[in-house]
């Protein structure tokens, strides 16, 4: 990481405060991100004990179907892809020392999940649209 | 890196490359299984329509692609004559007529509502790419466990500033990573078997 010297202003403060900047921005959503897939994952991994008995599944799998599910399935997504390539991001950056072009990589990636949200995220709320309009 | 600093016990160094690596081999783990899930017509269990509480509980199923219904037919279809078996012609013994000969159980061109357990055992009911399918899953357990529960522990370690909450907190969510694996482990061998 490049370090920037800064004057150094001593003064006390009571509350410890951080200057918010992309990067920072960045690292909170992964951490957030990263606890809400770890959260459905023990859900998912839970609920798929369904899968050795055909009529719990096919249960199981019909409620994935309501409305709700399919509201969740396009968060769900947002999360992946989020956490997918800031990780990616990190990984850039820690292992071929891509960290000169970290601005430009953050916003390249940002433009690649948009599209990705869009493309991925297009069966959902098109079934939703479907269902509401029909 | 672990030779720079040390491999001392509490470095962690192994932990921090290795979630690197299960981070970028998830990415391609999760392509494969939203596109399987989800995208592909023929074995997506989650299709794209939408059922309400009070359907399912009517009994309304999703709907499913006519390539599905094709490919559940086709796998019936093989489960019912396996190749070899039922083709021998049991010879009528007396007073017996051929037709006795253990055959097909359902008339043939009659075709049963296509069910997401359906859908799902074209992949983990197959007798030659079960096996395939059960390794990808494993794998992808796996890696997603470890890489949640690390990820989950750097925040846990993060925050806790108890030592002893701490240590209880990283030991109880290891715990439920392993019960997890045995579960899903579980899960996904026995399905289809």
């Amino acid at each position: 990481m490049a370090v920037v010297a800064e004057p150094v202003v001593a003064r006390p403060q009571p509350v410890q405060r951080y200057r918010m900047r992309v990067g920072m921005f960045a690292w909170m959503l992964h951490r957030l991100s990263g606890l809400a897939l770890v959260g459905y994952l023990v859900v998912h991994i839970w609920g798929l004990k369904a899968i050795t008995n055909p009529d719990a599944y096919n249960a199981l799998i019909t409620s994935y179907h309501a409305p709700i599910f399919k509201v969740g399935e396009f968060l769900l997504l947002g999360a992946v892809i989020y956490h997918a390539l800031n990780g990616l991001r990190i990984v850039l950056i820690d292992f071929m020392g891509w960290s000169p072009n970290q601005r430009k990589l953050f916003w390249t990636l940002g433009a690649v999940a948009a599209v990705l949200f869009a493309v991925g995220g297009y069966p959902s709320i098109a079934a939703l649209v479907d269902h509401f309009t029909a | 890196m672990a030779t720079t600093y040390g491999r001392t016990a509490r470095s962690s160094a192994f932990q921090w490359f290795a979630h690197r690596i299960t981070g970028t081999f998830l990415i391609f783990l999760l392509i494969t299984h939203f596109w399987v899930q989800h995208y592909d017509r023929t074995t997506a269990s989650i299709s794209h329509s939408v059922v309400t509480a009070e359907e399912a509980e009517a009994g309304v199923l999703p709907r499913y692609t006519d390539e599905a219904a094709a490919a559940v037919e086709a796998f019936r279809e093989r489960e019912r004559v396996p190749s070899g078996e039922s083709r021998i012609v049991v010879p009528a013994q007396d007073g017996r007529i051929e037709g006795d000969a253990p055959g097909p159980t359902h008339p043939p061109g009659e075709t049963a509502a296509v069910t997401p357990y359906d859908v799902l055992m074209l992949r983990l009911g197959d007798p030659v790419y079960a096996v395939l399918w059960k390794g990808f899953n494993l794998l992808f357990l796996a890696f997603a466990l470890h890489h949640g529960f690390y990820g989950l522990n750097n925040v846990l370690t993060d925050y806790i500033r108890n030592d002893m909450a701490r240590v209880g907190a990283i030991a109880l969510s290891w715990t439920l990573a392993l019960v997890l694996f045995v579960i899903g482990a579980y899960s996904v061998i026995v399905a289809g078997l």
